[in-house]
This record gives C-alpha cells, sequence and structure tokens, in this order.
C-alpha cells in the first residue's frame, strides 16, 4: 500500500519591496510525502531573490545601500537597516548620541508589535477563524498610525542613518504615541486570554509540532521558535546594542516545546515590547542631536570588517559588511532567520498529519507574502489540481 | 471557553458602523509629515545634481533649463526632475540637498494612468506660481 | 593574540587568532581540520552550548583564495566566534559538516550555489537551489568578482 496523495506546498520567502528588482525568483517548495494522512519525508526546493541583493550592495556606496537593505523585507524593514547601520558604524567606530538609540529602540519595537500581531492574526485565519483576524488587524492599524507618527511612513520607515536617526519627536508626538499604546496594551492582552482559553485555537495548536531543546541548537533555529523550546537566545541580550544595556526587558521563554507555545511567546513578546516603548518614550534623554546632518558625514570608509546581529521579530538577523578603504564596500553579507527556521526544519513534519503541515510551517514565521499556494498531486487518477493552504488546513482535499 | 467572549463583541459590531474606510469616496486622516510628493524650488536649486548621484532608485535626472530663465547661482543650468514611478519616497535628495531646495508635502494620491514626474510643479515655481503644500 | 580560555582545547588546531569589530574573535584554522574543531566543540560544550549562526564566503580574485567563515555563537554567554578558512580558488573543496551539525545544511546549500565551493558529503548540494536556470545553466557563480549577471 504505497502513497496515493503526494502534496507539494510552494511557499515564498521574503518581500523584497524595492527600486531594483532582478529576475523572477523560484518560490519555495516543501515536497511532502504523505502516507494516507501521515507525513513521512519533506523536501525543501528554495531559490529567493535576496541574493541579487548581495551583489548589488557590492556596486552601490555605503548610503545607498541602507535604503536598499531596507527593502529586504516589508515586514522587518528597521531591524534590516539598523543593522546594516550598525555594521557600519562599527567599521568606522562611531558611536550615535543615546537619544538616537533610544529612538531606534522605539522603532524596532513598533515593529515587533505588529508583526507579532500579524502573524497571530494569520495562525488565525489559517484555522479558520476569520473573525479574530479580522479583529487583530483592526487593532494592527492602530500601531501602523505609531509607525506613521514617528517615522513618516505606515509600512517602510527609513528611519535609521549612520550616528543617529532621520526625525526627532517633539512633545506632542509623545503623547500621542503613548495613548496609542495603552489602547493597543489593552487589546493585546484581551486576545492573548483568546488564545489561552478557545478550544478552537488549542485543540488545533497544542502538542503539534513538538521541538526539542537539543534539536534546536543542533539545527540552528532561531527567534521564537527557539524561545518556545526553552532555549533563551536573543541577541537583545546578548550583544545589548543600541539602549537595551540601558532599558530593562525580560527574555520570554516557554518550556511546552509546541506550536502552541511558540505563538504564546509572541504574545508574551508584544506585551513586553509595549512595556519598553512606554519606558523609552517616559525616559528620552537629550544629550545630544538625534538627526546627523546627512551632508557631512564622511564618504571613504576605512577599510576593515563588522559583524552586527539583530533581533528580528523572526529571529536573529546577521549582517557582515567589509570595506577595503572605497566608497563601495567589498562584501555584505545578509542571514535572515527565516533561512535557518525554513530550510533546517523539515524534520519537524514527520509524524503529523497533513493538516497539521501549515500550522507548524506558520508557527515557524515565514515572511509573509509566503502560504500561497499548495498542488495537490492525486497519483491514483494522475489529477493535480491547486488548492490554498486554508482549505488543506481545513482538511478539504 | 473563550467562544462567548468573542461572541459579545460580533454582536455589538453586527450593529455599528463598520471600520472599514471606503477609500476612495472617504478621506483618509493622514499625518502632516507623512512622506509624500516632493519637487525641487527653482528659487534655490544651485544644479550640483548630487540628488542625483544620491538617489537609491536612480529616479531623478538633471536637465537643462529653458534657455531664458538661468538664474546666476545655477550656473551650469540644471534642474532635477524626479520620476515618480521610479521614486521609493525615501527623501534622501530632500536631506542631502546642500541649499535645502526640495518643497515637500503630504500628497499621497499618485495613481494615475500616465507616468507622473516633477518637470511641470518645479518649473512653475520659477515664475512664481504654485509652491508651498497642496 | 592569545586563544580565550573558553576554547583552550583547540589549540593544536588553531594557528592564527585576531579581533573582528566590535569584538569578535576569529580564529584561523586548516580546512582539512574543519571536522575536528567542530567535533571537539560538541564534545566540551555539549548539544546545547552552541550553534552555528552563519555560514559566509567571500571571493578573493587577487589572492586566488576563497575565505569561508563559520560562525558560532555559544548558548548562555552570547559571545560569537568566528573560525576562518582560506581554500584555493581553482579547485575548492572542504568536509562537509551535515552529519554532525545539521545547521550546516542552508549555509553550505547557498555558498554551493553562489561561489561555487564543494562541500564533501553533502547529498543534497544541486544548482538550482538560489540561482534561476538561466544563470546556472551557463556555469556561472554569481557571487564570484569576475561574475557579471
Amino acid at each position: 500500500m504505497g502513497a496515493t496523495k503526494v502534496v507539494e506546498i510552494p511557499v515564498t520567502l521574503e518581500i523584497p519591496i524595492g527600486p531594483q528588482h532582478p529576475a523572477l525568483h523560484e518560490p519555495l517548495m516543501l515536497k511532502v510525502y504523505a502516507d494516507g494522512e501521515e507525513v513521512v519525508k519533506v523536501d525543501v526546493n528554495t531559490g529567493y531573490n535576496h541574493r541579487g541583493i548581495e551583489k548589488l550592495c557590492e556596486r552601490n556606496s555605503f548610503y545607498r545601500n541602507i535604503f536598499i537593505c531596507g527593502r529586504v523585507c516589508g515586514i522587518c524593514n528597521t531591524v534590516h537597516a539598523n543593522c546594516y547601520v550598525r555594521a557600519v558604524e562599527y567599521l568606522m567606530d562611531i558611536d550615535p548620541p543615546r537619544r538616537a538609540k533610544y529612538l531606534r529602540v522605539l522603532a524596532m519595537e513598533l515593529e515587533r508589535i505588529h508583526s507579532h500581531m500579524l502573524i497571530n492574526a494569520i495562525m488565525a485565519e489559517i484555522l479558520g477563524f476569520d473573525t479574530l483576524f479580522m479583529y487583530i488587524m483592526r487593532d494592527r492599524e492602530k500601531v501602523m498610525k505609531a509607525k506613521e507618527i514617528l517615522t513618516g511612513n505606515r509600512v517602510l520607515a527609513d528611519y535609521m542613518m549612520v550616528g543617529g536617526v532621520r526625525r526627532d519627536i517633539d512633545e506632542v508626538k509623545r503623547d500621542r504615541l503613548l495613548k496609542i499604546l495603552d489602547t493597543v496594551e489593552r487589546e493585546a492582552k484581551r486576545y492573548m486570554r483568546v488564545f489561552e482559553t478557545d478550544d478552537t485555537i488549542t485543540k488545533r495548536l497544542i502538542d503539534v509540532g513538538v521541538i526539542k531543546p537539543s534539536q534546536i541548537t543542533r539545527y540552528g533555529l532561531l527567534g521564537p521558535t527557539a524561545r518556545g523550546s526553552n532555549i533563551k537566545i536573543d541577541a537583545r541580550m546578548g550583544d545589548r546594542y543600541d539602549a537595551y544595556d540601558e532599558v530593562p526587558f525580560n527574555v520570554v521563554v516557554r518550556k511546552e516545546m509546541d506550536s502552541w507555545a511558540r505563538m504564546m511567546v509572541r504574545w508574551e513578546e508584544t506585551l513586553e515590547s509595549i512595556t519598553i516603548c512606554k519606558y523609552a518614550l517616559e525616559h528620552l534623554p537629550s544629550d545630544g542631536p538625534a538627526v546627523p546632518d546627512e551632508r557631512r558625514l564622511p564618504r571613504k570608509f576605512p577599510p576593515g570588517e563588522s559583524f552586527a546581529r539583530v533581533e528580528a521579530p523572526r529571529g536573529e538577523l546577521t549582517y557582515y559588511v567589509s570595506s577595503v578603504g572605497k566608497q563601495i564596500p567589498y562584501r555584505v553579507k545578509i542571514r535572515t532567520p527565516s533561512f535557518n527556521n525554513i530550510i533546517n526544519s523539515s524534520f519537524s513534519y514527520i509524524g503529523y498529519s497533513i493538516a497539521d503541515v501549515p500550522v507548524i510551517l506558520t508557527s515557524y514565521d515565514p515572511c509573509i507574502s509566503c502560504m500561497e499556494r499548495a498542488v495537490v498531486i492525486d497519483t491514483e487518477r494522475g489529477v493535480r489540481k491547486s488548492v490554498s493552504l486554508r482549505q488543506l488546513a481545513m482538511g478539504e482535499i | 471557553m473563550g467562544g462567548p467572549a468573542i461572541l459579545k463583541e460580533v454582536l455589538q459590531r453586527f450593529f455599528s458602523k463598520p471600520v472599514t474606510i471606503q477609500y476612495p469616496f472617504e478621506h483618509v486622516e493622514v499625518e502632516k509629515d507623512l512622506r509624500g510628493r516632493h519637487y525641487t524650488d527653482l528659487n534655490k536649486c544651485i544644479g550640483c545634481g548630487l540628488c542625483a548621484l544620491e538617489c537609491p532608485a536612480d529616479a531623478i535626472k538633471m536637465e537643462k533649463l529653458p534657455e531664458d530663465k538661468k538664474p546666476k547661482r545655477n550656473p551650469r543650468g540644471l534642474y532635477p526632475v524626479i520620476d515618480y514611478g521610479l521614486c521609493v519616497f525615501c527623501y534622501r535628495c530632500v536631506t542631502v540637498c546642500p541649499v535645502n531646495a526640495f518643497i515637500v508635502t503630504n500628497y499621497y494620491h499618485l495613481a494615475s494612468p500616465k507616468k507622473p514626474d516633477s518637470r511641470d510643479l518645479t518649473l512653475k515655481t520659477l515664475s512664481g506660481e504654485g509652491g508651498g503644500g497642496m | 593574540m592569545e586563544i580565550p580560555e573558553r576554547l583552550k582545547f583547540l589549540s593544536d588546531l588553531v594557528k592564527q587568532v585576531y579581533t573582528l569589530k566590535p569584538n569578535r574573535i576569529v580564529l584561523e584554522i586548516d580546512k582539512e581540520n574543519v571536522r575536528k574543531v567542530f567535533e571537539s566543540l560538541l564534545d566540551h560544550l555539549g548539544d546545547t552550548g552552541f550553534y552555528l549562526a552563519v555560514i559566509t564566503g567571500t571571493d578573493y580574485p587577487d589572492k586566488n583564495m576563497i575565505r569561508l567563515d563559520y560562525y558560532v555563537i555559544t548558548h548562555p554567554d552570547k559571545e560569537v566566534y568566528v573560525f576562518r578558512t582560506w581554500l584555493p580558488r581553482d579547485d575548492p573543496r572542504i568536509p562537509s559538516l551535515i552529519d554532525i551539525l545539521p545547521a550546516a545544511l542552508s549555509g553550505e546549500c547557498e555558498t554551493y550555489d553562489l561561489l561555487g565551493v564543494f562541500f564533501e558529503g553533502n547529498p543534497y548540494l544541486r544548482r538550482g537551489f538560489f540561482v534561476p536556470p538561466d544563470v546556472y545553466e551557463k556555469g556561472i557563480y554569481p557571487l564570484r568578482k569576475d561574475a557579471e549577471v
């Protein structure tokens, strides 16, 4: 009795939103081989677009690269720009003033809040709980408004610059941001309670996709995926970059090791981020100009190399920048957390049923425009038909 | 049981106005300093071309001014034209200009069937019309 | 520079030690010793004591070498250590780590597809991993300095 149905699930990684777009990329395909309802083998096929960005970064000046690297991912654009800017600042041994560091932390934590709300909404939508999806998105709009007040744009905040940030805030904006954060905190607590108590969610998520701690470090998984399995890795705690050496915060870790633990880690991190934002807004130092004069920044960079890492909403993001003394870098290497989380995790689907595969994949938080289509190959009748991942999750094949 | 918790809100929302803003027919409130359409003020521009060099999207081209209008501070007679189809509104040109010659607005209704660029808005500043926000 | 205390058990395999900004420690090793270094790390630091973060390759056509970096981050204290090896550019081969440390899968596949470094013992290496077919059919490795894409 062999397998009668083979399910191929194509998934795309990283949304490069940007000016220079090289040719079309291949989507990520998880070829899931299933015997009846149980998954027996998974193959990973990838091909994605941000590789073109590494070659592109070798041809543009250091300052143009800030805007290019900010467009590797639409959801995490502040953290990409921040990591690149910090790697360049290490090359030059520049230390920005404390006010700029606090504002950077504010922008990055706002992004973490809206990214976590987004993935929880998508998890609810994959399970079929559309009402919760709509409600979370409505409250996420308030966070986007907060980003607009701070940086000038809802999604792509071109906020980071070598030596500081590009805009400052005054008292009026600060009060508006504090009011928005109070509202979001109330709503986030309510949604977290729904995730804890609602049967629709707990029955689908608990004990699905269990990963043991030793498997996490050997397979190199990062971010909330690792923190949901009791491994306390967080680049904010490790490097203490920007203002994280002065702002108090906790690293959230859970012991249950399944998909439910990973989503709860994200809700608790949302509440932690709101606390960090409020602390940063109330304790903004005024020790120096947060906005450097962009016309007076140096154009040539000394030779050397540097390695910076940052805690993106999905895990640890690293940038390696090397320069040989010209106006353009010699090598820029970007390693995004989804790269490790998605490619190295094909072992974790084995033994679960097909309807669990989208749930497990969503709990790793692939970068958004991913979960698009799944192709079902019925080998008995030789017929291929496309179903959306949501129909797959609701068992409609 | 989480069911009744959301259920109460669902029933309340059933009878109240939807949250969706019907965009083209209703007005959306945006911030005053949203990064919207920007163009050059030719009363200040010196034609150095830094904005065109620094644009990450290569959306700015320097073009020659019409023959009768060549102010003294602009010896090469060039002015920047921004192609809004390529522009990513990062405002690098605005911050890097040595004489602060860009006028910024928060106008964002830029979808149009033909390619928009800043030529008309920029040339109007020289004759004294236009200028300021939209 | 001296080898840090924590990694003293590697002192016979390490040739040189220096720093990478902002204060990461680089240890240069020979390419044949890569597996020994990682097996020794697993023995001394344990299964959950560290993780392999990044595998980076850089092309130096003027020196005729390709440089490969393995970034290792230790778990409770979060120190970053870089293991650096140099490979000849004409025949870049190095033993693979995939059976002792499965986290190397993504990094090795990417470095093979983009730079042409062959990892011996890795059954998952293939050309179409990231690079679209119209480039790899010409045999071009896109990230090399002489490749025009």
